[in-house]
C-alpha cells in the first residue's frame, strides 16, 4: 500500500546517470574489444623474434593507451575552443572529464611503460622521449586541477581552464620534440618503417586493442559527464535552497 | 596611437622599477645565491668537471629567476586600481600584453647583462668568449619565449588565489622545452663539443617557441585580460 | 558618425542590463537613460549593484544580458569610443604610488593620445590646486589630495561622460568641500552618473534619481526632489541599510 509512494520517493532520491543504458553498452563493448585483443595478441600472433621476445605484448595495452590519452587530450582542446567561443558550460564540464580521463590514461602509459622498460632494457625508468613527454604532460595536466581550484568565480574558472587547456595542448608536441634533443632514447619503434617486421596477426590484434581502449575512454567520458551533470544539478539545487 | 600607449606603459613601468628597485634587485640576488648554491651541490669529492653542467645549471638559474620578476608583472597595478585604470584607456589589449612582455624582458635582460660574467668567471673562464654570439643567440631567443609564455600566464595568474603559487605550476611544466633547448645549446656552445649545426637546430627551435607562443598570446589576451 | 551634436541620442541609453557571476544574479534587468548634461544618481544599500552598473557601463564587466551605449556608441561593438567617451572615479585613486603627479598624469595622456599634454596637465593641475605637489611622488599624498588629483586624471581627456562611484568614500570634510565644488563647476558641461549612498550628497546636483536593491530597479525618478521626500521613498523600498 506504501510501495507507490516509496517509488516515487528513491526516484527522487536517485536520480538516473542520463543515459546510463547506452554507457554501460559502450564500456561492455570496450571490455570484450580489450580481451579480444589480449587472446589475439597472446595466443594468435607469434612472439616477437627481435630481442624484445614477450615482453612486446605490453604493446598491445602500452601504444593504445597512450593514443588514447592523446586523444583525451585533443577531446580538451576542442572542447577549450569551443568554450571559448561560445561560452556555454557544457563545453568546460567536457573540457574537465576529458583531462581528467587524459590524466588517468598518462599515468597508465607510465606505468606500463615502466613495466615495459624494466622487462626489455633492465631499467625501471629511462628518460626516453615519449615516456618524458607523458611525464610532462602529466605534470602539465595537473596543473590544470590546481589552476581550478585557485579560481572562486564559475566563468572565470572555465575561461581560464579553456585558455590553459589549448596552451597546454600545444606544448605537448613541442615538448615531445624538444624531448629528443636529449641523447638518444631507448624507446622501440614497434610501428613504422624501420619496426621489428610486424606480423599482420600482430597488426589485427593491436587494432583491436585500440578500438577497446578508445571505446573505453568514450564510455568513461560519458559516465564522467553524466556524474558532473548530476553534480551540476545538485549544485543549483543547493544554491537555491541556500537563498 | 598604439605605439604612444606601448612607450607610455613600457616606460611607467620601468620608472617605478628604477624608483623602488624592488623586483630587480631580488631577481639578481636570487640569481647569485643560486649560482653559489648550485657549485656547492654539484661540487662532488675529488672535484670533477662541472662545465658539461654549466648549461643547464645557467637556465635553471634564469627560469627560476625570471619567475620572480614574472609574479610581480601586475602587482603594483593591484592597489589603488590601477589594473582599472588600465583596463579603462581605449588601448588594445595586446598592445599591454606587449608592453608588460617587454617589461619582463628588460628586467630579465638587465639580471643577465650581470649575471652572465658573473656565471663565466665562476664555472666557465673564457669558454663564453670564444662563441659569443651563438650563445646571444640562444639568450636572446629563450628570454623572448619566457617573457611571453610568462606574461601571458601571469596574467591569468593575476585573478587567482594564491597567484604566487600558482604561477610557478603552470609556468614550468610549460617552459620545460625551452629550457632543454637553451640548455644543451648553451652546454653544446660552452662544451664546444658540438658542431654549429646543433646550435642552430635549437636557435630554429626557440624561434618556433617563440613564434607559438607570441600567436597564442596575440590570439587569447583579450580574453586572458579578463572582463 | 552618430555621436557628437546629436541631441535626439541619450548620452548613456541602458536597456535590460544583466550580470551574473557564475549562477549568482548580481544585476537584472536594468534600464534608464541620460540625456546630454544629465545627472543620474544610483542610490542603495551595500551590494545592491550600483557599482556593478557602473562597471558595466565603464566596460570594466561584460553585461550577461542587455545592451549598453554611451555617447551613441554601443558598448559590445565599438569599446573604444566608448572608453574615450568616459571618465571613472572611484573611491580608489587609480594612480601609480611611486610615480609623481606629474608623471601619472603624462602615463595617462599618453593613453588617451591627448594632445599637447603638458599645458593640459599644467592646466588641470592647477585647477584641483596641486601645481605646487606636481614633481612629488603619489604615496605623499593625503586621501584628499590623492582624491583631487583622480578628479583629475578623470576629467584629463575632456570626457563627456562621467562616472562617480562613492566618490566621497573616505574623504575628511575639507577634501568633501572640494570636491563638491570641482564637480559644481563641471557640472553643466558634462553627463553623469554617479553611486553613492549619501542622501545630501547624492541629490545636490542629481536631476534623476533611481534606487538599486539586490540588483533591480526598485525606484526611478525623472525631476529634482527634496530630501526628505526622497528618504521616506527611499525607506519605503529598501528596508536593510540606512541612508547617511
Amino acid at each position: 500500500m506504501e510501495s507507490a509512494s516509496t517509488a516515487a520517493a528513491s526516484a527522487v532520491a536517485r536520480p538516473a546517470v542520463p543515459g546510463l543504458a547506452a554507457t554501460t553498452a559502450i564500456l561492455a563493448a570496450a571490455g570484450v574489444a580489450l580481451l579480444a585483443g589480449l587472446l589475439v595478441g597472446f595466443w594468435i600472433a607469434p612472439t616477437d623474434a627481435s630481442t624484445l621476445g614477450f615482453s612486446q605484448k605490453i604493446f598491445y595495452f602500452h601504444a593504445p593507451i597512450a593514443e588514447t590519452a592523446l586523444l583525451a587530450y585533443g577531446v580538451a582542446f576542442v572542447a577549450a575552443l569551443l568554450y571559448l567561443r561560445r561560452g556555454a558550460a557544457r563545453y568546460d564540464r567536457l573540457g574537465v572529464a576529458a583531462v581528467r580521463l587524459g590524466l588517468l590514461f598518462s599515468l597508465l602509459v607510465m606505468v606500463t611503460g615502466v613495466i615495459w622498460g624494466r622487462a626489455a632494457w633492465g631499467v625501471w625508468w629511462a628518460w626516453e622521449p615519449r615516456l618524458t613527454t607523458f611525464l610532462i604532460a602529466c605534470l602539465l595536466y595537473s596543473a590544470y586541477f590546481v589552476l581550478r581550484g585557485a579560481v572562486e568565480d564559475e566563468s572565470r574558472r572555465a575561461t581560464y581552464a579553456a585558455l590553459f587547456a589549448v596552451v597546454a595542448f600545444v606544448d605537448v608536441p613541442i615538448t615531445f620534440f624538444a624531448t629528443r634533443f636529449l641523447p638518444a632514447g631507448l624507446h622501440p619503434v614497434v610501428l613504422g618503417p624501420s619496426g621489428s617486421g610486424m606480423d599482420y596477426r600482430d597488426l589485427i590484434a593491436f587494432l583491436i586493442s585500440m578500438a577497446g581502449m578508445t571505446l573505453l575512454f568514450v564510455g568513461l567520458l560519458r559516465l564522467e559527464l553524466g556524474i558532473e551533470a548530476l553534480r551540476e544539478e545538485l549544485r543549483e539545487i543547493k544554491y537555491r535552497l541556500g537563498r | 596611437m598604439g605605439l604612444r600607449q606601448y612607450r607610455a606603459m613600457v616606460r611607467k613601468d620601468i620608472v617605478r622599477e628604477l624608483r623602488t628597485r624592488e623586483t630587480v634587485v631580488a631577481m639578481l640576488l636570487f640569481v647569485v645565491l643560486a649560482m653559489v648554491v648550485f657549485h656547492y651541490a654539484f661540487t662532488v669529492p675529488g672535484g670533477g668537471d662541472l662545465s658539461l653542467l654549466t648549461g643547464g645549471m645557467l637556465w635553471v638559474v634564469f627560469v627560476f629567476g625570471a619567475l620572480l620578476g614574472l609574479n610581480r608583472t601586475f602587482a603594483h597595478e593591484k592597489d589603488e586600481g590601477c589594473f582599472d585604470g588600465l583596463l579603462l584607456c581605449p588601448v588594445d589589449r595586446v598592445t599591454i600584453f606587449l608592453a608588460k612582455m617587454t617589461a619582463n624582458l628588460v628586467f630579465l635582460g638587465l639580471i643577465q647583462v650581470i649575471a652572465v660574467p658573473l656565471f663565466a668567471l665562476f664555472f666557465a673562464t673564457g669558454r663564453m668568449a670564444t662563441h659569443l654570439p651563438a650563445f646571444l643567440a640562444l639568450v636572446v631567443l629563450a628570454d623572448l619565449g619566457i617573457a611571453a609564455l610568462g606574461t601571458l600566464l601571469a596574467t591569468i595568474a593575476m585573478h587567482t588565489r594564491a597567484r604566487e603559487l600558482l604561477l610557478p605550476i603552470v609556468f614550468l611544466p610549460l617552459v620545460i622545452p625551452l629550457l632543454i633547448a637553451a640548455a644543451s645549446g648553451t652546454s653544446a656552445v660552452l662544451s664546444g663539443t658540438a658542431g654549429s649545426g646543433s646550435v642552430l637546430g635549437r636557435l630554429a627551435f626557440l624561434l618556433v617557441y617563440d613564434g607559438v607562443f607570441l600567436v597564442l598570446a596575440y590570439g587569447t589576451y583579450d580574453v586572458a585580460i579578463g572582463e | 558618425m552618430v555621436g557628437d551634436g546629436d541631441t535626439a541620442v541619450p548620452e548613456i541609453r541602458v536597456e535590460g542590463l544583466g550580470k551574473a557571476f557564475g549562477r549568482r544574479e548580481v544585476l537584472r534587468d536594468v534600464s534608464f537613460t541620460v540625456g546630454r548634461g544629465g545627472f543620474l544618481t544610483l542610490f542603495g544599500p551595500n551590494g545592491a549593484g550600483k557599482t556593478t552598473t557602473l562597471r558595466l557601463v565603464a566596460t570594466l564587466l561584460r553585461p550577461s544580458s542587455g545592451s549598453v551605449a554611451v555617447a551613441g556608441y554601443d558598448l559590445k561593438d565599438d569599446p573604444m569610443p566608448v572608453r574615450r567617451a568616459i571618465g571613472f572615479i572611484s573611491h580608489n585613486a587609480l594612480l601609480y604610488r611611486d610615480l609623481t603627479a606629474q608623471e601619472n598624469l603624462r602615463f595617462y595622456a599618453d593613453m588617451y593620445g591627448v594632445a599637447d599634454p603638458g599645458r593640459r596637465i599644467g592646466e588641470l593641475l592647477e585647477r584641483v590646486e596641486l601645481s605646487h605637489r606636481r614633481y612629488d611622488v603619489v604615496s605623499t599624498y593625503s586621501k584628499g589630495m590623492l582624491q583631487r588629483l583622480a578628479i583629475a586624471r578623470a576629467l584629463l581627456h575632456e570626457p563627456r561622460v562621467l562616472l562617480l562611484d562613492e566618490p566621497h568614500s573616505g574623504l575628511d570634510p575639507h577634501a568633501v568641500e572640494i570636491l563638491d565644488g570641482l564637480l559644481g563647476e563641471i557640472r553643466a558641461a558634462h553627463t553623469f552618473v554617479m553611486a553613492t549612498h549619501n542622501l545630501r550628497q547624492g541629490l545636490a546636483l542629481a536631476d534623476q534619481v533611481m534606487i538599486l536593491d539586490a540588483g533591480r530597479v526598485v525606484f526611478s525618478h525623472v525631476g529634482r526632489l527634496a530630501a526628505d521626500e526622497f528618504a521616506a521613498v527611499y525607506h519605503e523600498h529598501v528596508r536593510e541599510g540606512a541612508l547617511v
